[in-house]
């Protein structure tokens, strides 16, 4: 089992808010390494988050939640 | 019709994402194809039509302008002459008042003026289209301006698939091809969020036909003609009226030039009703063009007059609420569809 993390896109404050803005995989779907899971926003910043390893995916969050950096939003079963 | 290679897999994508993926492609495959703007390398396009490019290609490819609209994209069209593939990006379509010499006196006429010797194979792209306050001069879309110039190819994505298609064929096209993306379609993070700007995408080459318009839903009782964001807005609108029994067929054009009345034609052929929705300004424009379309053909297949939604001849406003009034949203779709019953 593996933990996705929200990446700490705000260096200043590592206890920062974020968005989980897209998922681009279904609950459930079977993956591959690097491809990618989500878009995630803190502020006006977004990046992208690829998968780190393949697997089935589980959603730990819903598009538009209010996630803190840090925080795990899927497994990677 | 999508014209694609071997069946191939798929994969869900933003419309921005497909537009990248689709540059990326071409760029991979063919070295005279480079992107130049202004913030498109390391900021990646402020409406992120070229997110991780730079990294992949590099600043000799990726290029970073100054701000003069004039001389960058004079440029692309002295390298299009010289045999490259540019794809010049204007940021926001309403600029085009500091640079139009460049683009309809030059990129769209050499061609002709060469006694057809002489090509300019570029691209040049532009966000468009307004929804999220950002006033008179950045919420624009002008497409019909384009389109009303002679000689480039003027395209209006909608969707994620053609996005990339559209824009495979505008690269590899040896005219100039304006390709207009819509800010509310990209499927930004910091924009509305908007379902439909998240779909399925052919994953390896995939080509969209320049010129050929596609039935984004089939329908028997009234035609809904219409283009980029607005064409997600009538989908809404024919959801719920589906509920009632009204049977709304949408058309998205996707090319403005050349454009694609056959399709037109047939559809009203079928339903006897027109209603044309256009996020552009009402007058002298894109819907007007659609109804002559009919006009001159047939007036006698419009069983009811034909109507427009369109932006009035006014300035987009700042404010929320005004702006919503002025655009052609859901609100007026749906009011206008149930007037053409």
């Amino acid at each position: 089992m593996t933990e996705v993390l929200f990446p700490p896109l705000s260096k200043d404050s590592p206890e920062a808010e974020g968005v989980l803005a897209t998922w681009f995989v279904a609950d459930g779907a079977r993956i591959t390494a690097d491809q990618l899971l989500a878009e995630v926003q803190v502020d006006k910043v977004s990046a992208e988050v690829p998968a780190p390893v393949g697997g089935v995916v589980h959603l730990l969050v819903k598009e538009e939640e209010a996630v803190r950096q840090g925080t795990p939003i899927a497994r990677i079963d | 019709m999508t014209v694609t290679e071997a069946p191939q897999g798929t994969h869900r994508l933003t419309t921005s994402k497909a537009m990248v993926e689709a540059i990326d492609q071409e760029m991979a495959g063919d070295p005279s194809v480079f992107y130049l703007g202004e913030d498109v390398g390391q900021y990646g396009g402020i409406f992120s039509s070229t997110t991780g490019l730079l990294d992949k290609y590099g600043p000799e490819r990726i290029i970073d302008t100054p701000i003069s609209e004039t001389a960058f994209i004079g440029l692309g069209i002295g390298a299009a002459v010289e045999g490259m593939r540019p794809i010049v990006e204007l940021m926001f379509c309403d600029f085009m008042g500091v640079c139009l010499d460049q683009i309809y006196n030059h990129m769209a006429k050499i061609h002709f003026e060469s006694g057809g010797n002489v090509t300019v194979p570029m691209v040049l792209t532009m966000a468009a289209g307004g929804g999220y306050s950002d006033a008179a001069q950045h919420s624009q879309c002008l497409w019909g301006t384009f389109a009303h110039l002679p000689g480039m190819k003027v395209v209006v994505p909608s969707s994620p698939a053609d996005a990339k298609g559209l824009m495979t064929s505008a690269i590899r096209d040896d005219n100039p091809v304006v390709y207009i993306f819509h800010k509310g379609v990209m499927g930004l993070p910091w924009m509305a969020k908007n379902p439909r700007t998240l779909d399925e995408v052919p994953e390896g080459e995939h080509l969209v036909p320049l010129g050929k318009a596609r039935i984004a839903r089939p329908g028997s009782d009234v035609t809904v003609v219409t283009l980029s964001l607005s064409v997600h807005h009538a989908l809404d609108v024919a959801d719920k009226l589906a509920g009632e029994g009204v049977d709304v067929e949408v058309v998205d054009l996707r090319s403005l030039v050349p454009l694609d009345r056959e399709t037109v034609l047939e559809s009203v052929a079928k339903t006897g009703r027109l209603v044309v929705v256009d996020e552009d300004y009402l007058s002298y424009g894109v819907s007007g063009e659609i109804v002559a379309s009919v006009a001159e053909v047939d007036p006698g297949m419009l069983r009811v007059p034909a109507r427009r939604v369109a932006v009035p001849d006014v300035p987009i406003p700042y404010a929320h609420d005004l702006e919503y009034a002025v655009l052609p949203r859901q609100d007026r779709i749906e009011k206008t569809i149930r007037a053409a019953l």
